[in-house]
């Protein structure tokens, strides 16, 4: 009989999936309805009534079946989430029983997804910070944009973030209605306070206009007006940031109106910055001053020099406004006349960029761009982290391999089985994850230091962000590396697994293996390669010859809170007097004067040489003025005529030293001895060159040979403020013991000053340490990858010759020799990983371009690295495939034929 | 069946009959009425709609579990039986009943003290 409102009958197919509250219910009361009918009926009740007494007996059905529903639905969903729990219990219970019964293949595995993981979360959190993540605090991010001036000369295209503030000016006319626009210093460090406070802080000089351009919000007090920021008459107030304002001033309210000293110059704070806000830079800024308290210098205001050109263009283009535009724009306003910075730039276009600095366009410094490559090499870290797990996994899974027959004879579903072995694995990589996060905080900050150490950085290493990615690599791992083992186990055939044991050999899965130790070998050759270059790179920058000899090589100098004009005046005399006791002191080879010391700055002045210029560019006329001895002290060599000559009270004659560079500049093919140079101007007095010297770097490590001149500091052609550092050359003895003395000599000079003694290597550090970087990073991911991928043919030609024990049996049995044995299975090991090392080279060759610009005197494709590499791989499979062999050799043909 | 002495039924007394009920082995929801309305004589006016919602209320508590099952004349019917915590709740429940039908019975018999 049809029962009145039922389910259709297609409905009940849902169970399939769950169980079906609706469908059981309208079965139930319908077999309910049934059963009393027919009862009725049987007693003899005519079937229309006995219908009917059934409905009456029943009840309202609609109201019945709505309260059953209810009560149903909440049992259904509380069973539901008993019953996921449970299950996740039982396959976690499982999972960690199973193996506490192997530690050590457990540990292998945890330690070395947590390698893998925590490189890759240490290293996501440094590119998260330089490149992903905008400046916190500032309203729609992406629609700010810097300004870069665009030059292409001859060795291709260049990108120059700064800008002079004329240029600003100009820009900011042309753009307006278009965007709006503000002008920023770089972030520098200051001295904070007075006296010898060794407090410092990150300082922002900015237009009013930053703030409201940024959409950057004052906690307490507020930001500078554009009255504060007229030029020329810049009020002394400062914005500092949050983090300052709790370190420094305590983070009281009081804190507004307080008087600030930065770099000896007095400040009142009238604005806090909201707690995210802390610029637009990677460095962090903790006081921001208005820009028309910039500090020129030269002649002339500072905001009309073309000189001071160091700071960053922002811009907000209104809605619609695209990019292209905006270039237009500004490009045609920088190329007025007067408008470039140098002559070379008046073909020079401009380009808007991202907030984020690091997005370019411009090229990248070294260590970012290092930092980008640290990116995929730990992502191949990571992938021979897994293929090891997996290797690991699937050693296991064979050894395991009669329990899980047992099981699955018992009658485990394969689609349980898998859930159990995955469990297994997602068990172990949330191990490594957490362990990886621990060591990705402290390794996040390590690489920070090691990478970017002069940043000032806004935020911890570890944040959400990091921890989302880190958890979703870790899911991701435990997962890839867990379901080819769990898969190939859960599809094993019961009997014959039960048939014939543990010894099943699975062609399928031990070229499953073969495969995986091909990929870490192709790897590793990778890494390796890069490793060995980034090493060369570094000993080639080493060898450089600088042009000076920077071992115990000091300059020294010293520093004052405020000017001072009368101490300024006499201090080339007193140094000249210092320099005279020094030399007499012990340690000490030999001082000399300079104005200004190698790599710290340069100054320049126009010439006029007494050469074709119209036929040869002429060069920037870049000099440093320096005393007599300046050459043999700095170890800067003569090359041909001579050096000042030593005046002692008597007046030298004007004369100028060129550098090679020079001299090929002004003189190519001739003698530039006894040629003349004027400076300032055409008709001034001539100053003979007297000699050459070798060229010497100016700025950088690695830089096109720069011409310079050196001027005696005893007799300038122009007026010149004189001797300011003092050139030392220590001998053998301690130089950490020089440079105290030194140090102790100029503050009993200068007990207001700061004397500060650096030796050129430690200057010239910084510019190694991307090379050293490279070289380090590279190494240490070349060896690690190195280790555990001879590890891998370690365990892959054991597991083989141990599945293979009764053919070896029966082949020393015939007669076989040891030599024959051992040659068989290492050429069988060598042979797989011959084919990754193959793969290997292709790729080190294919990724070679993306290390090119980061390496030094050697090509990315240099063929003796990489046969070396490649040699040297397959003597460490073959070291790793001697034992086996060994064992595969030494085989009892009595006792292995037994086995069978 | 509608008798001339028909008695109301509430909710917890109910309960208890479905538990009386399963205690003689598992049985579907028809049988259950089948047994109360048997048991009593026709006395209650048992709703039987009332006796389902009673059923799954005390699956909810944990009292009975359900399973589909085939009936003795072959049909597919969800049959009930006691868990353990179904047995003890049935104890309880009896224990009280009994004492409520005394203390009442020794109520309906009883006099006036004098004085």
């Amino acid at each position: 009989m049809q029962f009145p409102l039922g389910t259709p009958r297609w409905r009940r197919y849902l169970r399939f999936w769950r169980a079906n509250v609706r469908a059981d219910i309208d079965d139930e009361i319908r077999f309910h309805f049934d059963a009393r009918i027919e009862e009725l009926v049987s007693q003899g009740v005519p079937a229309e009534d006995a219908r009917r007494r059934a409905a009456e007996e029943f009840g309202d059905v609609e109201s019945v079946r709505e309260q059953l529903r209810a009560i149903d639905d909440r049992l259904a969903k509380r069973r539901g989430h008993a019953e996921w729990l449970d299950g996740i219990r039982q396959d976690v219970a499982f999972a960690a029983r199973s193996l506490r019964g192997s530690p050590g293949v457990a540990t292998a595995i945890v330690l070395t997804l947590a390698l893998g993981l925590g490189v890759n979360t240490a290293v996501f959190s440094l590119l998260d910070a330089i490149f992903l993540r905008p400046p916190a605090g500032v309203v729609a991010p992406n629609q700010v944009r810097r300004l870069w001036t665009e030059i292409t000369s001859t060795s291709g295209k260049q990108f120059r973030p700064g800008f002079a503030f004329p240029q600003y000016r100009a820009v900011s006319d042309a753009l307006d209605g278009l965007a709006e626009t503000a002008i920023a210093g770089q972030p520098g460090r200051v001295k904070l306070g007075t006296g010898g406070t060794s407090m410092h802080a990150m300082l922002s000089r900015v237009s009013s206009e930053y703030f409201p351009l940024l959409g950057a919000r004052a906690a307490l007090g507020r930001f500078f007006t554009a009255d504060e920021d007229r030029l020329g008459a810049g009020a002394r107030v400062a914005v500092v940031s949050d983090a300052f304002w709790k370190s420094a001033l305590g983070g009281e309210t009081s804190a507004l109106g307080r008087t600030i000293v930065l770099g000896g110059e007095r400040y009142t704070v009238v604005g806090v910055a909201a707690p995210e806000f802390t610029g637009v830079e990677l460095d962090a800024t903790d006081v921001w001053l208005p820009i028309a308290t910039t500090a020129g210098y030269g002649s002339g205001p500072w905001w009309q020099s073309m000189r001071v050109n160091g700071f960053t263009i922002l811009l907000r283009p209104a809605p619609h406004v695209r990019d292209e535009t905006i270039d237009v724009r500004a490009t045609a306003a920088l190329r007025r006349p007067g408008m470039s910075l140098i002559r070379s730039d008046s073909l020079a276009v401009t380009r808007v960029g991202s907030i984020i600095r690091a997005r370019g366009p411009g090229r990248r410094e070294q260590e970012v761009q290092i930092a980008t490559r640290l990116g995929g090499v730990a992502a191949i870290v990571l992938l021979i982290a897994c293929a090891n797990v997996v290797n690991l996994l699937l050693a296991r899974a064979v050894r395991r391999q009669r329990e899980i027959a047992v099981r699955l004879a018992l009658g485990i579903s394969r689609a349980r089985l898998l859930r159990l072995l995955m469990a297994e694995s997602t068990l172990l990589a949330l191990a490594a994850g957490a362990a990886a996060l621990v060591s990705a905080y402290w390794g996040g900050g390590a690489l920070r230091k090691i990478l970017l150490p002069d940043v000032h950085w806004a935020r911890s290493p570890l944040d959400w962000r990091v921890l989302a990615v880190g958890v979703t690599a870790t899911l991701l791992a435990g997962v890839v590396a867990g379901l080819i083992p769990a898969l190939q186990s859960s599809s094993i055939t019961v009997t014959d697994a039960l048939k014939t044991g543990a010894r099943d050999i699975h062609a399928r899965r031990s070229r499953l293996r073969s495969t995986l130790v091909m990929a870490q070998a192709a790897l590793s050759v990778m890494l390796l390669v890069g490793a060995v270059l980034f090493v060369q790179s570094l000993k080639n920058i080493r060898d450089l010859d600088l042009g000076f000899d920077t071992t115990r090589l000091l300059f020294a100098h010293v520093e004052f809170d405020s000017k001072d004009a009368v101490r300024d005046s006499l201090m080339p005399a007193r140094l000249t007097e210092l320099a005279d006791r020094l030399r007499a002191g012990p340690g000490i080879e030999e001082t000399a004067l300079t104005a200004m010391r190698p790599i710290e700055g340069f100054s320049w002045e126009d010439y006029f040489p007494d050469a074709d210029t119209s036929a040869n560019k002429k060069p920037l006329g870049m000099f440093w003025a320096v005393s007599p001895d300046y050459f043999a002290v700095a170890g800067t060599r003569l090359i041909a005529g001579q050096a000042f000559p030593r005046a002692h009270g008597a007046a030298i004659p004007p004369s100028v030293l060129v550098n090679d560079a020079m001299a090929r500049a002004l003189w190519p093919g001739q003698n530039p001895i006894g040629r003349c140079v004027r400076f300032a101007k055409p008709d001034a007095r001539c100053n003979a060159v007297i000699g050459v010297v070798e060229t010497a770097r100016y700025d950088k490590l690695i830089e096109d040979p720069t011409p310079q001149f050196y001027l005696p500091l005893e007799n300038m052609p122009f007026r010149y403020s004189g001797a300011h550092e003092i050139a030392i050359r220590a001998n053998d003895a301690d130089v950490a013991a020089v440079i105290r003395e030194t140090r102790g000599m100029l503050r009993n000079a200068f007990p207001t000053g700061e004397p500060v003694v650096t030796s050129m290597s430690a200057a010239l550090e910084p510019q190694y340490r991307p090379w050293r970087l490279g070289a380090t990073l590279f190494s240490l991911f070349g060896v690690l990858a190195l280790v555990v991928a001879a590890i891998g043919i370690y365990s892959t030609v054991s597991y083989d010759v141990n599945q293979r024990t009764p053919e070896f049996g029966i082949r020393v049995a015939l007669g076989a020799r040891f030599s024959d044995v051992v040659t068989h299975v290492l050429s069988g090991g060598l042979r797989t990983v011959g084919v990754g090392v193959a793969f290997g080279v292709a790729g080190a060759i294919a990724a070679g371009r993306l290390v090119a610009s980061l390496l030094y005197g050697i090509a990315p494709g240099n063929p003796v690295v990489i046969g070396a590499v490649a040699a040297g791989l397959l003597l460490v499979a073959a070291i790793a495939a001697l034992g086996p062999a060994w064992r595969a050799a030494r085989v009892d043909p009595m006792s292995a034929l037994r086995l069978e | 069946m509608t008798t001339p002495r028909e008695l109301e039924l509430f909710q917890g007394t109910l309960d208890v009959l479905v538990l009386r009920a399963l205690s003689w082995g598992p049985m579907h929801g028809y049988a259950v009425a089948r047994f109360i309305r048997t048991g009593s004589d026709g006395s209650f006016s048992i709703v039987d709609g009332a006796l389902y919602t009673s059923l799954h209320r005390i699956e909810g508590r944990g009292w009975v579990e359900s399973e589909w099952g085939t009936s003795d004349k072959g049909k597919r019917a969800k049959f009930y039986r006691l868990t353990a915590a179904g047995r003890r709740a049935l104890r309880t429940e009896t224990a009280t009943w009994n004492d409520y039908v005394a203390a009442v019975a020794r109520v309906m018999s009883a006099v006036p003290e004098a004085g």
